[in-house]
């Protein structure tokens, strides 16, 4: 039902742009000059008495964690801490990484997708996104801290994505993810087919889907060589060498030849998946993963060889005909086969609770609780480049924590505090939102 | 005694062997994932000893160790697994030691045997949009029973489901109560009409854009519709009682009156004018919901509620009403205003007035996921018991099933679960299903594209 009613839900178009005009101003309005301030990453805290899913370390009963500075100082049975740190008791409960969602198109105010041509790798999310949107703040209420925007799947090659840390009440520019490479979104499948198809444009097939990407990468390389006999001719001393014309959306191809930006393609069947392997042999540049990558478990051994991740459903299928074959193993036939798996949301919905998805994998497969929480932290922070900076409980990461009610994996865990580079955002016990210095109606 | 005893005994070891033989046979290769999938099914005709495990009776309580014996498709006994009993003669024995036994789950609203993939238009019987009033609609002309959805949402312990038409009318159809196995459709559809849904959620509107908007462009315009069409059909029902008495009161031999031409939508709605079926009025908001509440007074519907995820503000009113409710779903997203969780508590707080709640996954894919809602609302106030009521009993006596449906109670259909834990859980594994007492294999399409690509050479 998900995606057939999507569109019919959005509805009367007149008053949801008045719903969310007014829910914009009223954010924006109530935003207390010191917030920003008062979320500086300069806490120092304690979490002690804690059940820790370090992800990476597998799990400390008794466990503390010391923040400082927006990072994990250290962690484990025991810390030493200086006293001026303020002691946060768990109380036996849990602290988990927090979850990132490697597929997401919240805050972009439904500009998903630039359907107007099948190649716009020039688009940058970051340009659509809404900061003030409440979408992020859900997300963060279920354990959500890091989420990669992307483009939608109309198109074969897409825009490029942004990656956000859910700081919400936080500016526009507070929330980007500091230092995390770029990635861009390609397609595949029924969605670019269908819809250039339905303008009676090409591509209207999966031939015409591939054709259109190796058209564009083939224009690209043509221009890459442009530019070097250009600068190999200033280079030399050639004073009467004219440049070549700036192209926006050949240099974003450009890029993705050189390596400099993580490629992420949505694709639910094997076979494509095999097609885009060999396309990105031919020009030469790597895959990062595939997203939906429903049918991963028919074809595992092809992506660990190219050492491709994938960011999956756990069990969503039937919505249409490529996701006919999912089957909730999927994550975990993949995980065994040496594949990097990621449970993603690519819905405002499921991103309020990824981590009773991720769980899911252990009930099919038989997943570890260490693996399902890599499911949900340190893989899809491998997926988006960002690995090395947070997705588990690590010295030296960012300080980006759930404390947990319950157990996470499981029906009943739910996030009761979550800290992003050591400053609180969310707290349930608190009124109003939850949100520290930042509650409806003030 | 003595005798009967060491004869379970020994059967109970028997089978405890045989199980292990099975298993060497299905062990999964090394890169796999375990296989799950289920041997031979137990002979129906003989009965099924479910022993050792716990047993969550819905209606007294738990029992520890408990045992449960299935004859001739019904629940023949409940009880402890301790004492000595006489053994039925030719009795297969399931041994539930650290296994959760409860009744089969009921989904109060689903769209199965409606629909196959949701994007392929001829795989969808879902709604006539032709018309808004369209209740002489029956899913039951529709209903697919061969449906690869049902084999997926009978394997998590779903047994029993409300087929409805999808909400883009006000009364789009009528509602059939199916049982998720049988050989054909006449044995799956339990109840044919069982209930006529009536959406006033604003979405039913033609009003997609100014340039294509139709009658019924607004709420106004719904009701007005509406009221219409229930006034036509108590017209249409006074005509006929008309020509009834005259009918009655022609003398023999006289030629008698002409009888009114015969209106099959107007007649479709009689039962529920009559009070004779319920319908089922979906509404979010309190302000839809109060209409559409006093729309269906107005003709002295029988009602009952479902929705309500917007509607907080007014469930003490809610309450006082003595409605039940199909609650949710409640993953739907919060007002831009409210907390996050406002939806998440709704069965917690529509619980807490002592209002009859039941859960319904709204979908037909994710059938499967029934139990999860309930276990998350329970994460947000809904006490476990009533959790656990809200997909069996309470639905059973909401549809007029509860005497066959919705306990683990001697004489009821043998509608049983068999899992490893917490019904209520994301990661708990269900292992054995009993639909009207018959083991049902814990294969589908799912397990079968597993397997196969798990053996892949």
């Amino acid at each position: 039902m998900k995606t057939s009613n999507g569109a019919a839900r959005r509805g009367p178009q007149l008053l949801w742009y008045a719903i969310l005009l007014a829910s914009c101003v009223s954010a924006a309005a109530q935003q207390p000059a010191n917030y920003s301030a008062a979320h500086s990453g300069k806490n120092e805290f304690v979490i002690k008495n804690a059940i820790l899913l370090t992800t990476t370390h597998g799990r400390i009963e008794h466990g503390s964690v010391y923040v400082k500075d927006g990072k994990i100082v250290a962690y484990g049975a025991s810390v030493s801490a200086p006293a001026s740190a303020t002691v946060i008791d768990a109380e036996g409960k849990y602290v988990t990484p927090g979850i990132i969602d490697p597929h997401s198109h919240m805050a972009l105010d439904g500009d998903v997708n630039e359907a107007t041509n099948p190649v716009v790798p020039q688009m940058m999310m970051k340009d659509a996104f809404d900061y003030n949107d409440k979408a992020i703040y859900r997300a963060l209420a279920g354990g959500v801290t890091s989420s990669l925007l992307l483009h939608g799947s109309a198109d074969m090659i897409g825009g490029q994505a942004v990656v956000i840390k859910t700081k919400y009440g936080l500016d526009r520019d507070q929330m980007i993810f500091p230092g995390a490479p770029q990635s861009i979104k390609f397609a595949s499948g029924e969605n670019p087919k269908r819809v250039f198809g339905d303008k009676k444009q090409m591509p209207s097939t999966r031939m015409g889907n591939f054709e259109v990407m190796r058209e564009a990468f083939t224009q690209a390389k043509d221009y890459q060589r442009s530019w070097d006999e250009y600068n190999e001719k200033v280079k030399k001393g050639d004073k009467t060498a004219s440049a070549p014309k700036k192209d926006l959306k050949l240099e974003a191809l450009v890029q993705v030849l050189q390596g400099k930006m993580l490629v992420q393609i949505h694709c639910y069947r094997s076979d494509e998946m095999l097609t885009e392997i060999a396309i990105a042999n031919e020009f030469g540049y790597k895959i990062r993963a595939f997203h939906h990558a429903l049918e991963a478990y028919k074809v595992p051994d092809f992506l660990a060889k190219d050492n491709i991740g994938i960011a999956t459903f756990s069990d969503w299928w039937g919505f249409k005909w490529e996701a006919w074959d999912a089957i909730p193993w999927n994550a975990v036939i993949a995980m065994r086969h040496g594949v990097k798996v990621a449970i993603k949301s690519d819905s405002d919905d499921y991103m309020r609770r990824l981590n009773q998805e991720a769980a899911k994998t252990m009930r099919y497969g038989g997943a570890t609780e260490d693996e399902a929480m890599q499911m949900l932290t340190i893989n899809p922070a491998w997926i988006m480049g960002i690995d090395d900076k947070t997705g588990s409980i690590d010295v030296g990461k960012d300080a980006d924590l759930v404390l947990w009610s319950g157990y996470p994996l499981s029906s009943y865990g739910v996030p009761e505090k979550v800290w992003i580079d050591g400053d609180m955002y969310f707290d349930r016990g608190l009124p109003g939102l939850g949100m520290p210095q930042y509650q409806e109606g003030q | 005694m003595t005798k009967a005893k060491v004869g379970f005994a020994i059967t109970v070891l028997f089978l405890a062997a045989l199980a292990a033989n099975a298993e060497q046979k299905t062990g999964a290769p090394a890169k796999g994932v375990p296989s799950t999938t289920a041997t031979t099914a137990l002979d129906p005709h003989k009965p099924i000893v479910i022993t050792g495990g716990k047993l969550l009776t819905i209606t007294h309580g738990t029992i520890e160790n408990g045992l449960l014996i299935i004859q001739n498709g019904k629940i023949a006994v409940v009880g402890t697994a301790g004492g000595v009993f006489p053994l039925p003669p030719g009795a297969q024995v399931i041994d539930a030691k650290g296994m959760t036994v409860y009744p089969g789950l009921i989904d109060s609203e689903t769209h199965l045997g409606l629909t196959e993939i949701d994007a392929e238009k001829n795989t969808n019987d879902l709604v006539e949009l032709s018309d808004e009033i369209m209740p002489h609609m029956h899913t039951a002309d529709a209903f697919h029973a061969e449906t690869e959805l049902i084999p997926v949402s009978r394997y998590n312990g779903v047994t029993n489901a409300i087929v409805a038409p999808d909400n883009k009318d006000t009364l789009p159809g009528q509602d059939s109560f199916i049982q998720l196995a049988g050989a054909d459709a006449s044995q799956m559809l339990l109840v044919r009409d069982i209930a006529m849904p009536l959406n006033f959620t604003g979405k039913e509107r033609r009003n997609e854009s100014f340039a294509t908007a139709s009658y019924p462009q607004t709420r106004m315009g719904m009701a007005a519709q509406m009221r219409q069409a229930f006034t036509d059909a108590q017209g249409y029902a006074a005509k006929w009682d008309e020509y009834n008495k005259k009918k009655a009161a022609a003398k023999a031999g006289e030629a008698g009156p002409t009888p009114p031409s015969r209106d099959l939508k107007l007649e479709a709605l009689l039962p529920y004018l009559e009070g004779k079926k319920p319908v089922i009025v979906k509404a979010e908001e309190p302000g839809d919901l109060e209409t559409a509440y006093a729309l269906a007074q107005e003709f002295k519907l029988r009602m009952i509620l479902n929705g309500l995820t917007q509607s907080q503000g007014i469930f003490d009113k809610v309450a006082s009403w003595k409605l039940p409710v199909i609650v949710g779903s409640i993953y739907d997203d919060p007002k831009a205003w409210e907390r996050y969780d406002a939806v998440y508590k709704v069965p917690g707080e529509l619980s807490k007035r002592g209002v009859k709640i039941a859960f319904a996954s709204f979908d037909a894919h994710q059938v499967r996921n029934l139990p999860y809602a309930a276990g998350f609302a329970v994460a947000f106030g809904l006490p476990y018991d009533e959790a656990m009521k809200a997909l069996t009993l309470y639905p059973a006596q909401i549809w007029g099933v509860d005497d066959q449906l919705g306990s683990l109670d001697v004489g009821k259909t043998a509608n049983v679960v068999v899992a490893n834990g917490d019904p209520l859980d994301v990661t708990t594994d269900v292992k054995h299903v009993f639909i009207q007492g018959r083991e049902i294999p814990m294969v589908n399409k799912q397990t079968e594209l597993r397997d196969r690509y798990q053996n892949k050479p």
